[in-house]
């Protein structure tokens, strides 16, 4: 476990800026209103491509906001975001999104749900069909194809929200406290499965969460967003091999690093 | 209840359906009952021609049964003899179902629009609240004026009556769509509006635009009374005619054809909303 600062890190970045699959530079965002709040001031960040990014932060640190302005549904009152070498303007195939509260369609079976990107507006893969089987198959749910959302558990639902969001092959996979409302159990694996699936992808994740164990057990680095808008206030190099065990001192130590730095 | 101390049959607030419940034997119970309070009725009410008893009114639906009417085919030309029951039944289809497509037709397509697109909402909202409380009845000189008597003008009655309804319920549909649906379709690819409306928001909406026909069935046969009233041909006509003759067995007779036609419809539509929509949660 390595602590560094944000600074450091960005001069780094900037070095080496093919690299970078991400690029927050001096965002902020304000929503303007009878209150005027303003989630995120001047932060900035790179991720590295194929890296597993862990954002952290206590409530109303902006995070969620971060995570919605890297995928364009928000636009940043201030400031540059690019994915991939190009400016982010608004939502793209690029970046796929996967929410805590996994907004599967409900009209769609398992099958169309994760085929519904591939369709959008055309497919250009030479086997539609057969890509679809194989992400079902990548997340564990063969067998429910035509099953319903309805007739799922929360964790199958996330699952399906993986490998929709994986269907148009972005280059980011951006996820927002996806097991947030998932049973411990659950989630335990579904985390362990998430390793697996970014391992065999090659994916960059930027993942948000609350809790650190949870960052510490998936990411190669931990991002800290401080509360109120005071962005990146730790910036963590997490160097446990995996498959991580919470019982591992290091493990509790870089725990408690995070934790220090959000207190 | 192991640790109940009240007798069961004590009033409590009853959470959720009692399973327990005999439907068949409490709706023949009801049944059974009304028929009961209508005999006793039509007992003392003189002279007995103002409310003729069940069995009366049942009498007079066989005549109809058994006289034959000539039904001219619009379109086609040239007429059959059914029924009178029947023919009554078709002449009213024949601008029920035009005006009810049409109305809900157009009561979709412009709900879906108007809640989809704030800039519409705003502009024509305006104006639907000024349109919106006119009683369907109010047009029906408008009717005639425009489009005559007989079957364009009622069915124009009864587009305004579905119209109104199924343009809240797409209306309400498209407002109640979970803003994450379309967010995840932006992530997906979707790029314009119609590909949003037509991939995410409809489908969304669905139920409440399938549910809010469904309503404007019913309110359609309500009115078919009110767009015949003008002499357009039909069950309506035939309810307003019989009892301006002081023939009420015969105008409760047709009431009965309206109930028996409005319960067919409904649960097969109810059949088929449950199989489209197996989906819902």
């Amino acid at each position: 476990m390595t602590g560094s600062d944000g600074g450091a890190d960005a001069d780094d970045a900037a070095a080496t800026d093919d690299t970078a699959a991400v690029r927050v530079d001096g965002v902020s965002k304000r929503y303007e209103g009878r209150q005027t709040t303003q989630p995120l001031r001047d932060v900035s960040l790179a991720v590295e491509r194929g890296e597993f990014v862990c954002l952290v932060g206590p409530s109303g640190c902006g995070k969620t906001t971060l995570l919605r302005l890297l995928a364009g549904l928000e636009s940043p009152t201030d400031g540059t975001i690019s994915v991939g070498g190009s400016r982010v303007t608004g939502p793209g195939v690029d970046r796929g999104m996967v929410f805590q509260e996994y907004n599967l369609f409900p009209w769609k079976t398992v099958e169309e749900n994760v085929r519904f990107g591939l369709d959008r507006p055309v497919c250009d893969c030479a086997d539609c069909a057969a890509r679809v089987a194989d992400l079902v198959e990548l997340v564990g749910l063969g067998g429910f194809e035509d099953a319903y959302p309805k007739e799922l558990s929360g964790g199958m639902k996330q699952r399906v929200a993986v490998a929709r969001a994986l269907a148009v092959d972005p280059e980011v996979l951006l996820m927002d406290e996806p097991f947030g409302s998932i049973d411990a159990q659950t989630r335990d694996r579904l985390q362990a499965e998430l390793l697996d699936i970014w391992r065999e992808t090659g994916k960059t994740v930027v993942f948000v969460t609350h809790e650190i164990e949870e960052a510490v057990t998936l990411a190669d680095r931990v991002v800290v967003l401080g509360a109120g808008s005071d962005g990146v206030v730790g910036d963590f190099d997490v160097d446990i091999s995996r498959p991580r065990e919470r019982t591992d001192p290091e493990f509790a130590a870089a725990v408690e690093g995070v934790r220090a730095r959000i207190e | 209840m192991s640790f109940g101390t009240r007798l069961s049959f004590d009033f409590e607030p009853d959470v959720g359906r009692d399973e327990s419940v005999n439907r068949v034997a409490c709706a023949i119970a009801g049944v059974v009952g009304f028929l009961a309070v209508w005999t006793a009725a039509a007992s003392v009410v003189h002279p007995d021609y103002l409310l003729p008893g069940p069995l009366t009114v049942l009498g007079a639906l066989a005549t109809e049964f058994t006289t034959d009417a000539p039904l001219a085919v619009p379109g086609i030309g040239g007429a059959v003899d059914l029924p009178r029951a029947l023919t009554r039944l078709a002449q009213t289809l024949f601008h029920l179902v035009p005006g009810l497509l049409a109305g809900a037709f157009v009561g979709v397509a412009t709900g879906l629009l108007v809640g989809y697109s704030p800039r519409v909402d705003a502009t024509v909202t305006p104006v639907i609240r000024v349109l919106r409380p006119i009683p369907e009845l109010a047009w029906i000189a408008f009717a005639i004026v425009w489009l005559g008597i007989g079957h364009a003008g009622a069915a124009f009655i009864v587009g305004v009556g579905a119209l109104w309804i199924n343009y809240y319920a797409a209306y309400s549909g498209v407002d109640g769509v979970h803003e994450g649906y379309k967010e995840v379709g932006a992530t997906l690819g979707v790029r314009t509006h119609a590909g949003m409306l037509r991939h995410v928001v409809l489908p969304a909406a669905l139920p409440s635009v399938v549910n809010g026909f469904r309503t404007s069935i019913g309110r359609c046969l309500m009115i078919v009374v009110g767009a015949e009233l003008f002499g357009a041909p039909g069950v309506g006509y035939e309810i307003i005619n019989a009892s301006n003759n002081l023939d009420m067995a015969r105008s409760m007779a047709y009431m009965l054809v309206i109930s028996a036609v409005y319960i067919c419809v409904d649960s097969t539509y109810a059949a088929a909303e449950r199989r489209w929509l197996a989906w819902r949660p």
